[in-house]
């Protein structure tokens, strides 16, 4: 027995030495990192990781355009209408990877689906009254009240398989039953230029591309992609220093990404679509007195933090706010009006404080789980002190965070959030944060209430006119610097660590950059070389 | 009744009672600690009416003995309910990740079996000398540092420096294995792919040193010093009168005896090995329950908790179980008295 025992050891060993020379890797497969879990069925897709699988497995009606603002026809041949009406002309060239072709039903049923099921970003289709196949291919939306941003929200509404989705229901009650949710949580039913061979949430996705895509494929894109969810930075940074690794995440520390950097990685980016934002509780003193918030503002050293975050000379995770909507997004300011620290002012409007500095005791939350955060409280209460105002640095796991932000009193002074627009719009990055409908939720600890921001946010949203949109975001930001319920730290820049064997346009050239979040990563226009 | 039955279903018996406990304890628990797991699981987005309905759907709305009443009746079916984390059945979870965690765990038991006790063994019996001294080094080095450290050390040295081995997985991507039993080494086999078994052999062998590194300094020192003790025992004194050679009383006569509280010891490394094993898991990028676990505790989704402790919890009792069955079976001491009793 002992012997056999010994002996399997010997073997394991003497096999595991044996094998080292099988670290061989097939040619043009690309492989890449995210936290973990990989979300497939793209009516639950809602973080990084969703969405990276939801661009490459499933097409949508329209995208946004490479490099500057509007979105151009995918699924969609032509699209008309606006306020409540909406009308779209649809391809008739597209198949499922099933084989089965694309009809207006498949969008009808895309869209029933995600709000049946109510997760993900099904809110953004709240809005939706009725939705129509007018023949099979045209099909037509009809929402309760305008809402300009519709269309930009239509790069959310993947478009899945009816027929397929409709083979495969699982157990629950109604006609409907799971809608497919278990089927679609193993599965793809979609159009996109990848499909799945393999998925395990918490380990890994392989797709390899789709032979019947409607679309041309370059040769060089690659011709597997592995996710891998969950690495540790470590992992990551040796995984890509021995070649067997392409693309790291967003989420690793600036200090590996400068190390990888240093190594000879290229450094890719994405951003434009949101911002860092230091919030404050404008229902708690001193910080319900405008002044206060505003000494608070000038007192922040917005130069400290972007360097805090900068990896290179010439490439940081986020880069100088100009003011509350990213710089490239309607309504920013131009990018030289950058956001500066001005103590002289920040004394001047404390003066005007009704609370004395001695008696602020500031609670300067940060989130648990986002270890950079801690970085910025230190900076605040250093900044802070600077004009005698006491602060006290409070660790918040996120659990703990949502649950305490649903009550005014229980929300921090001070609360660290990165916020990014889902769809590229302002409207869903700002309503969300700022319209007194919305206080209370997590993207909201300010509690503000300002009829001014209400009507200009609701003008944003309903106007038809682009001018008239941009306008109005414009006075908004405006007046979002004048109350300054917020700090604006700095406009998000994802940076990713990736091999030279990478090429991503999408990621590298402002050009070809989509202005939405993880569509970079779409498979077919990146190049994995052999 | 033989004596090894009795033992085995006295501590079945018990072994129920307490994953009964630790059902109600940490059912309790994971709902007590603060976080909505509804808004949690729908993600930063979502609306209150979508987290009011998640809600009443998992019945967060009754008390928790209610509550608790649900999770008996799906238990009963073999359910433990969705998990909020992956959205698939914590079964199903349960069944691809336990695998990858055991099989990690079982070949660090394997480790701290052939190479913490034959050091044990050497050290003993050369007391005081070079051997002695380099393995309590080893042995203390062992002990000192945890898991995740050697972890650590281990990747830096063997797949960083001198990249011998790989540094995440479980196989490398160029071979598909069909599961079967979800354990790569047996499942390679099956397949008759022993190039898969060398590869999975060969992607194991770093987390599996990293995590054993700890229970084989612990296994040799407790060795040593038991079987310190028993070179003090008459009988030794009289093998060596009778003129047996140093080895042969080392393996046969001082070893045996010794080896009762190294088991114990090993079987209970072997049980905390689950849960130890989750930053290995994590370095190694190793899909095992572990992380798993670990994952659905800070995302605090509540099925996929309660799912993995229960499992965790009787793998510990089935190991504990095994142990004393063969505790008592190389000590005769224990079986007789208990036949006398």
């Amino acid at each position: 027995m002992k012997r056999s025992v010994k002996s399997l050891a010997a073997l394991m060993l003497a096999s595991s030495i044996l094998a080292a020379p099988v670290l061989a890797h097939a040619g043009g497969v690309l492989r890449l990192d995210e936290v973990a879990v990989g979300e497939i069925d793209p009516a639950k897709a809602s973080d990084y990781a969703d969405s990276i699988l939801m661009f490459n497995l499933y097409d949508t009606l329209v995208l946004p355009k490479q490099g500057e603002p509007g979105h151009a026809p995918h699924l969609a041949k032509s699209w008309e209408g606006s306020g409540t009406q909406y009308t779209f002309t649809l391809r008739d060239d597209v198949k499922f990877v099933s084989g089965n072709l694309m009809t207006a039903d498949d969008v009808v049923f895309s869209l029933e689906r995600m709000k049946a099921i109510g997760k993900g970003l099904s809110y953004l289709f709240e809005n939706v009254d009725k939705v129509e196949a007018i023949d099979a291919h045209t099909v037509k939306f009809t929402l309760k009240t305008a809402y300009a941003p519709f269309v930009a929200s239509l790069v959310r509404l993947p478009v899945v398989d009816k027929k397929t989705v409709m083979e495969h229901l699982g157990d629950g009650a109604g006609e409907m039953k799971d809608w497919g949710e278990a089927w679609l949580s193993k599965n793809t039913a979609g159009t996109g230029a990848y499909k799945i061979v393999s998925h395990n949430p918490q380990e890994e996705t392989v797709m390899e591309k789709n032979p019947g895509y409607f679309l041309a494929v370059p040769e060089a894109a690659p011709n597997q992609a592995r996710l891998r969810y969950g690495l540790e930075a470590a992992t990551v940074r040796t995984l890509i220093s021995q070649g067997q690794h392409d693309v790291a995440s967003q989420w690793l520390p600036p200090e590996v990404i400068k190390s990888l950097a240093a190594e000879g990685a290229q450094l890719l980016t994405e951003g434009g679509t949101g911002a860092f934002y230091v919030k404050m509780n404008t229902t708690k003193a001193p910080l319900d007195d405008v002044e206060c918030r505003l000494a608070l503002s000038n007192a922040f050293d917005y130069a400290a933090a972007v360097k805090m975050i900068s990896i290179t000379d010439t490439v940081a995770q986020g880069s100088a706010a100009t003011g509350a909507i990213p710089v490239g997004m309607l309504g920013a300011n131009p990018a030289d009006q950058i956001l500066k620290r001005d103590m002289e002012a920040a004394k001047a409007h404390l003066a005007k404080c009704k609370t004395k500095p001695e008696d602020f005791n500031l609670e300067l939350s940060w989130i648990a789980e986002v270890p950079l955060e801690e970085r910025f409280a230190l900076l605040m209460q250093a900044n802070f002190a600077e004009l005698g105002i006491k602060s006290e640095i409070k660790k918040l796991p996120w659990a703990l965070f949502a649950d305490q932000v649903s009550k005014p009193e229980n929300t921090p002074h001070i609360s660290q959030l990165f916020v990014v627009s889902v769809t590229g719009d302002p409207d869903t990055l700002l309503y969300g944060m700022y319209h007194s409908s919305a206080a209370g939720t997590w993207q909201s600890p300010e509690y503000l209430k300002d009829e001014t921001v209400d009507k200009l946010l609701d003008e944003g949203r309903t106007s038809a006119d682009a001018a008239a949109r941009e306008a109005a975001y414009s006075a908004l930001n405006k007046r979002l610097m004048e109350i300054a319920p917020t700090i604006y730290g700095f406009d998000r820049t994802s940076v990713f660590a990736a091999s030279k064997r990478v090429k991503a346009p999408a990621l590298s050239d402002p050009s070809k950059a989509f202005g939405l979040d993880g569509m970079g990563f779409t498979f077919r226009l990146m190049e994995v070389a052999e | 009744m033989s004596p090894i039955v009795r033992i085995l279903a006295k501590r079945l018996g018990t072994s129920l009672l307490v994953l009964a406990g630790v059902s109600m304890l940490i059912f309790a628990i994971a709902r007590i600690i603060p976080g909505d797991p509804a808004r949690i699981a729908l993600g930063p987005n979502a609306t209150a009416e979508q987290v009011a309905n998640l809600r009443a759907a998992l019945h967060l709305d009754e008390s928790i003995p209610v509550q608790y009443g649900y999770f008996l009746k799906d238990l009963s079916q073999g359910d433990l309910g969705v998990s909020l984390y992956t959205n698939r059945p914590v079964t199903q979870d349960i069944a691809q990740f336990l695998p990858a965690t055991l099989e990690l765990v079982l070949v660090a038991g394997l480790l701290m079996v052939v190479a913490g006790l034959p050091l044990g063994i050497l050290s003993a019996r050369f007391r005081g000398g070079v051997t002695d001294n380099i393995i309590r080094m080893i042995s203390l080095l062992g002990v000192s540092a945890p898991s995740f450290v050697w972890a650590v050390i281990l990747m830096l040295i063997f797949a960083f420096y001198l990249p011998l081995f790989p540094i995440a997985g479980r196989i490398s991507d160029v071979y598909a294995i069909a599961p079967v039993t979800g354990f790569l080494l047996v499942d390679t086999l099956i397949a008759g792919n022993f190039a898969a078994f060398a590869d999975a052999s060969w992607h194991i062998m770093l987390p599996a040193v990293a995590l054993a590194l700890s229970g084989i300094g612990q296994a040799a020192r407790l060795t040593r010093a038991n079987m310190i003790e028993t070179y003090d025992r008459p009988y030794i004194e009289m093998a060596r009168s009778y003129g047996f050679s140093e080895r042969r009383i080392a393996n046969r006569y001082a070893f045996k005896p010794s080896l009762i509280p190294s088991l114990t010891i090993i079987g209970l490394d072997f049980a905390a090995m689950l849960g130890n094993a989750f930053l290995v898991e994590a370095i190694f990028a190793w899909p095992g329950l572990s992380r798993y676990g670990v994952a659905v505790i800070l995302r605090k989704d509540l099925n996929a908790i309660v799912g993995t402790v229960l499992v965790i919890s009787a793998t510990f009792l089935i190991a504990n179980i095994i142990v004393d069955l063969l505790i008592a079976f190389i000590n005769p001491r224990i079986r007789l008295s208990r036949r006398a009793s």
